[in-house]
């Protein structure tokens, strides 16, 4: 009989397992943490690792947090060698330790099976805040890491199931909020979560026969890849994106600069040529730069690709030390994850001459905000306090593919519609704020054969007091870009529009104090790039949306070529050839 | 068959066929099958009552006259929303917020597949009307309703002929009074509408659930409405005069007034009645628990019941629609009879999702299908009998099994016919471990602690398959497998849900607070039911609150005993929360002493209808050789070798009959393989209880 097919379905079967099992983390995850963050916005992960720290599978709720797991679970197993038993527990968030942000704050457990050490899992959220100079955390005047956060590099918070209270109290002592301490509990529940059925998975197959069929999953993945890596010609591909605005010196830009390398199975990220570090926060580590490339070319292969080690090994990324990219100590760091746009910008741009059919246009670069303050619904003199980061608010168009439109309101690139607004309902129960409205803003999308998704446009009536608006991200200069003869989508802003009749349009990386009750905030989310000329985008299509209110009569005339009747919004066919005509 | 000798009858309509299931007073059971009649689902009803009529040599009126009771199953309202073929809707929203039905969070499920398209939405942007008027986050008025706007929006409605008007405001949770003012406008302006208002629908906080489910029931309404006045008038001309009840999603039925005013609660009628069969064939066998599974032809549908009950869930999906109801906690997936076998890039073996569907089928049925199916592997894997498929009804092409498995699955993986059907076998079999883990492992149950009940056509060829990935020691398989839901409606309780927004951290809870929402709960409830006809004495009462620790966002549904709720003692239902939270989350926090809030109050209505006895069997010894039909090669996956198996007449078996695997029971409507670990014994009531042996 043949082995071999036994083996492989065996290794199908296992790999099915450990998805289901950090999925079931996931839920545990979202359902009992705090901070809507969290459990509206799911602004975490949650992964299995074996003992050495191999990625055997993730849910990547929030793709940007992913890939610096793997990394620093080896650390952890190589820092704490020997000294690692069953019931313990670590933290981790430092970014000089193969973190990706500070606010994204790990826990880990190792999975023992008798006295064997066989794996671990974790689970990673963007905590509501880390200490620092900042509620909240993001610190645009920030130029050091101290300026941001607690550096919390691994440490055990439970040994042998205990807790050792020292390590937990001063942690806690450095963290404003006291749902941080709720929350990083949540996490631990799900690496428990993890750690009862991973083990019992190991169990009922054997640990022998367990790594056999791992290594089996881990080939089979790197075999799929490397297929797909395969289809890609062979060559050198550039491309380039700016970051606009380093938080310091307005009108200032940095350029992430990429070289790829693709030879047969295998691909090369070179990222030597980005320009140097910046002053401020607007800089990446190492492992969010990564993570960002990874979850680029994700969206360039086959998606059924199951995630574990198999499937980075034949991706090689090169970064060098001081760069934008990867900074150096003790650079300030937290807006690197918000890189990610730019990063994803330059591969796609390196990319989409030589596979068109895989490479969107541009998605909708990332501009956010995150309030905070006291919520005197509860008493005038209250010192509770919230954090609320704006999910619905960021949610942009994606780019169009030369065969599909666009995504509406998907949001950042990095969670590619992982990441969830908050339930308006809830939003007005957790802040002192009152939703407005939030809706598809019309002529947001790049025009094109087939559109950008459609951005949004989001007011809240800001409530409470002592409130504080930080705003991080980009593309209030540079739109989702079309592709093949489709139109950008349109550019980001935050504006305030305060009580006195006096707006103020914010920075992407500002921090305004004092925001006073009754002031009404404005953001709009670009829509993404499209995708070929307009003129070819079919009329019916074109007079839909007009009907929708999500393209102007005006744009399908100028752009698109095609006159709607404004009352019953058939499309006037003789005038759509007249303007059409040549195109 | 004697004069006055009534029937109950319960009807499943599905998408390729409508099943039936006939039960005499004087406790004898028949089933039936008759192609179901898509484009108006009525007219398979009235075949299938012809059909019955005719076995039982009555007239179609004289088998009416003798109908007590039709419970009746339903794909209406899935098949119109997977379809989009409901009404043209709109929806009445508050001024702002009209996007967030189509915008689903933000949600894209397959994050790095850019060609994933978002879900039409059930009413298109220019139908999705805002009005002013807003309320604060406990319901009190920040701005009045604008009257104006609804009548505005009412004329638009008019003048796009719209069907159905779902009316869903912000805060509405907290206070209905706007909801209700618009629904009085657009009742009297629109009176042939179906208007369906959130406050009723889903009174709970949580805005995009309830702008889905009340489009979904909008969306929806009609088509129900339009079916049962359908149903009801054909049924009536027939000369049916008996109780005609609908299966809801929840598990319970209701009668057709009722149904029509909550249609969405119909979404998921189809399979819900099954785990209900499942419990009653079970429990004489001294199971009050069980796994139900039940593989068709394109879905196997697992669920789970416990002591006798069936485990429900607050909301779920339908189509990537979000559906906030109760509903029975159903996982479906992609694995059946038609299931397609393929081999991927990386030299995976992968069954389905993909479905040959009816047309063109399986390879092995010659109707055009050349890719191998599940069915496939099965003929060749000798478990089905070529010229005895659906009782003969049905020639199998063993060849052209072959010739697709070879091609599609054996030539890639270097592999034989044989060898590849046996992964194939195995593959699928793994596929639906994996559904069933989902209603188990993922909640922290061991499925090892429960017998697995198999139902379906193709379902009792993999349930021994099954059982081994598993662990499960018990596999029964009823004499109704084939048309399990069908049966399972004449088992069926009168059931009506409700749930109620109640605020408060529970130790502050004033417990005269619970006792009066319980009490208006209960009433409401208990009213429905009377106007049912269900006496008193067949009324229960079952409260669970919704619980979570203080700032968490979401709860944890956990029982109260009436008792408890009448004393205002908290003590059980804290300490069950603790439990189920360390359950579900991996920890709890009792000894932290961190307080605990509700959330929602739940009250379930029951009333408990008559049910008919299951039948018996008649009694026989252990020897089960005179049901012995002949031998054939089929494959035994313990040994990994094909083997000369016996093939047992399923309709001969007696009460007592035992059977050592490898063996295969042969019935018209079905096939049981008992592998070689297991022996299979029939119990008084037909059913086969197949049974690991003690190694």
């Amino acid at each position: 009989m043949s082995t071999a097919l036994v083996d492989k379905i065996l290794v199908s079967i296992l790999g099915r397992a450990l998805r289901a099992i950090t999925d079931e983390m996931s839920i545990s995850m979202e359902r009992s943490s705090r901070s809507p963050i969290l459990c509206e916005a799911r602004d975490f992960v949650t992964g299995l690792y074996d003992a050495e720290g191999n990625m055997l599978e993730q849910t990547e709720n929030l793709p940007i947090l992913s890939f610096s797991l793997s990394p620093v679970c080896k650390h952890i197993a190589q820092k704490f060698a020997g000294e690692v038993y069953p019931g313990d527990v670590f933290f981790h968030n430092d970014v000089f330790s193969f973190g990706n942000q500070n606010n994204d704050v790990a826990a880990f457990k190792p999975i023992f099976v008798g006295e064997t050490l066989v794996g671990w899992a974790a689970c990673k959220g963007h905590q509501a805040d880390i200490g620092g100079a900042v509620r909240g955390g993001y610190n645009p005047a920030a130029t050091e890491v101290w300026q941001e956060a607690l550096r919390i590099p691994a440490v055990k918070v439970y040994e042998r199931g205990k807790l050792r209270r020292d390590v937990w109290d001063l942690i806690f002592a450095n963290i404003r909020l006291p749902i941080v301490q709720e929350d990083m509990r949540a996490e631990i529940g799900s690496c428990t979560v993890g750690e009862r059925r991973l083990k019992a998975l190991i169990e009922k197959y054997g640990l022998e026969s367990f790594e056999a069929h791992k290594r089996a999953l881990f080939e089979s993945t790197r075999a799929m890849m490397a297929a797909e890596i395969e289809k890609i010609p062979d060559g050198v591909y550039h491309g380039e994106a700016t970051s606009h605005f380093d938080g310091h010196h307005p009108g200032s830009k940095a350029v992430v600069r990429v070289t790829i390398t693709v030879e047969g199975g295998k691909i090369r990220f070179d990222y030597s040529g980005t320009d140097p570090q910046t002053t401020g926060f607007v800089n990446g580590t190492f492992t969010s730069s990564a993570s960002a490339t990874i979850l680029t070319f994700l969206q360039m292969v086959d998606p059924r690709i199951p995630h574990n080690q198999g499937m980075v090994e034949p991706i090689e990324i090169i970064i060098p030390e001081g760069t934008l990219l990867n900074a150096a100590y003790p650079a300030a760091t937290t807006f690197g994850n918000h890189l990610c746009p730019n990063n994803a910008d330059a591969i796609m741009r390196a990319l989409s001459p030589v596979i068109p059919e895989r490479v969107t246009a541009g998605w909708n670069q990332l501009l956010c905000s995150l309030s905070t303050g006291r919520d005197t619904r509860k008493g005038q003199d209250t010192k509770e306090t919230y954090v609320d980061i704006l999910f619905m608010g960021l949610k942009g168009g994606s780019g169009a593919l030369p065969d599909c439109d666009g995504y509406d309101h998907i949001g950042m690139i990095d969670a590619s519609g992982g990441v969830l607004d908050q339930d308006y309902e809830m939003f007005e129960q957790i802040s002192p704020h009152r939703l407005i409205s939030h809706e598809y803003a019309c002529d947001s999308a790049g025009a094109g054969r087939h559109r950008g998704g459609l951005g949004v446009e989001t007011r809240y009536l800001v409530g409470g007091a002592d409130t504080q608006i930080v705003t991080f991200g980009d593309g209030d200069i540079e739109p989702g870009f079309g592709l093949a003869g489709g139109g950008n989508g349109t550019l980001n802003f935050i504006d305030l529009e305060y009580p006195d009749g006096t707006r103020y349009r914010a920075t992407t990386k500002d921090h305004v104090k004092g925001v006073p009750a009754g002031t009404v905030y404005v953001q709009h989310a670009g829509g993404g790039g499209g995708h070929g000329p307009p003129k070819q985008r079919p009329a019916e299509l074109v007079a839909f949306d007009v009907r929708n209110g999500v393209v102007s009569l005006a744009a399908a005339q100028q752009l698109y070529g095609v006159a709607v009747d404004p009352e019953t919004f058939a499309v006037d066919a003789a005038e759509t050839a007249r303007l059409r005509q040549g195109a | 068959m004697s004069e006055n000798e009534t029937y109950k009858l319960g009807i499943d309509v599905g998408g390729t066929f409508t099943d039936l299931f006939l039960w005499t007073s004087s406790g004898n059971v028949q089933s039936f099958k008759v192609l179901s009649t898509p484009k108006d689902p009525s007219i398979g009803v009235l075949d299938g009552l012809g059909a019955v009529a005719k076995a039982l040599g009555l007239t179609q009126s004289q088998l009416c006259a003798r109908l007590t009771s039709i419970v009746h199953g339903t794909t209406v309202t899935t098949n119109a929303t997977l379809t989009r073929r409901g009404a043209k809707t709109g929806l009445l929203t508050t001024a702002g917020v009209r996007d967030a039905l189509e915008m689903r969070r933000g949600i894209r499920e397959d994050q790095y597949d850019n060609r994933q398209t978002n879900v039409v939405p059930l009413v298109p942007r220019y139908l999705r009307l805002p009005v002013r008027g807003r309320l604060d986050h406990q319901g009190r008025e920040l701005e009045p309703l604008s009257q104006d706007d609804v009548r505005a929006a009412a004329r638009v409605f008019a003048g796009e002929s719209v069907a159905a008007v779902a009316i869903c405001f912000m805060n509405a949770f907290a206070n209905p009074a706007h909801e209700q003012a618009a629904a009085e406008v657009l009742r009297r302006e629109l009176p042939a509408a179906f208007i369906s208002v959130s406050s009723e629908v889903l009174p709970a906080i949580r805005f995009y659930n309830r702008v889905s489910t009340t489009a979904l029931d909008a969306f929806v309404g009609p088509v129900l409405r339009d079916y049962l006045r359908a149903l009801t008038s054909r049924l009536s001309e027939a000369g049916f005069k008996g109780a005609l009840s609908i299966m809801q999603s929840s598990g319970g039925v209701a009668l057709p007034d009722a149904t029509a005013k909550k249609p969405a609660a119909t979404l998921l009628s189809g399979p819900a009645a099954a785990p209900r069969a499942a419990a009653a064939w079970a429990s004489p066998s001294g199971y009050p628990d069980c796994l139900v599974v039940d593989m068709g032809g394109t879905s196997f549908d697992a669920s789970l019941v416990r002591s006798g009950a069936v485990e429900l869930k607050s909301e779920g999906e339908i189509d990537r629609l979000r559906i906030a109801l109760p509903m029975l906690d159903i996982v479906t997936i992609g694995a059946g009879g038609g299931s397609i076998g393929k081999v991927d890039a990386g030299g995976l073996l992968r069954m389905g999702p993909e479905s040959a569907g009816a047309l063109p089928g399986p390879a092995c049925y010659g109707r055009g299908g050349e890719l191998p199916t599940c069915t496939d592997a099965n003929l060749v894997l000798g478990y089905l009998d070529p010229s005895y498929f659906a009782g003969g009804e049905l020639r199998l092409d063993a060849k052209a099994a072959q010739r697709a498995i070879e091609q599609h699955v054996a030539a890639p993986l270097g592999l034989d016919a044989e060898r590849a059907a046996v992964g194939m076998y195995r593959v699928i079999n793994s596929n639906m471990a994996h559904g069933v883990r989902e209603i188990t492992v993922k909640r922290g149950l061991d499925p090892r602690e429960f017998p697995m009940v198999v139902a379906g056509g193709a379902g009792s060829l993999h349930g021994c398959a099954i059982a081994t990935e598993l662990d499960i020691p018990v596999v029964l398989v009823p004499p109704v497998a084939s048309v399990l839901c069908a049966a399972g409606m004449l088992l069926t309780d009168q059931q009506h849900d409700f749930v109620r927004s109640c605020i408060s951290e529970l130790a502050r809870l004033d417990p005269e607070r619970l006792r009066g929402l319980v009490g208006e709960l209960t009433r409401e409830g208990e009213a429905q039911l009377r106007r049912a006809d269900v006496p008193l004495d067949r009324i229960e009462q079952k409260v669970a609150l919704d619980l979570r620790y203080v700032k968490q966002y979401h709860e944890v549904t956990v029982p109260m005993t009436l008792d408890d709720v009448t004393q205002g003692d908290t003590r059980a239902v804290v300490a069950a929360f603790h439990r189920e939270h360390d359950r579900l989350y991996g920890y709890e926090l009792a000894t932290e002493g961190t307080p605990i809030e509700l959330i929602n109050v739940r009250v379930r209505s029951i009333g408990r209808v008559e049910k008919p006895e299951l039948p018996r069997l008649p009694a026989g010894s252990p020897d089960a050789s005179r049901a012995l039909k002949r031998h054939r090669r089929a494959y035994v996956p313990e040994r990994d070798r094909f083997e000369e198996v016996p093939i047992y007449d399923g309709h001969a078996l007696t009460a007592g009959n035992r059977i050592p695997g490898p063996a295969l029971i042969e019935r018209t409507d079905t096939t049981v393989f008992v592998s070689a670990a297991y022996d299979a014994r029939i119990d008084d009531y037909g059913t086969a209880v197949v049974q690991r042996r003690a190694s």
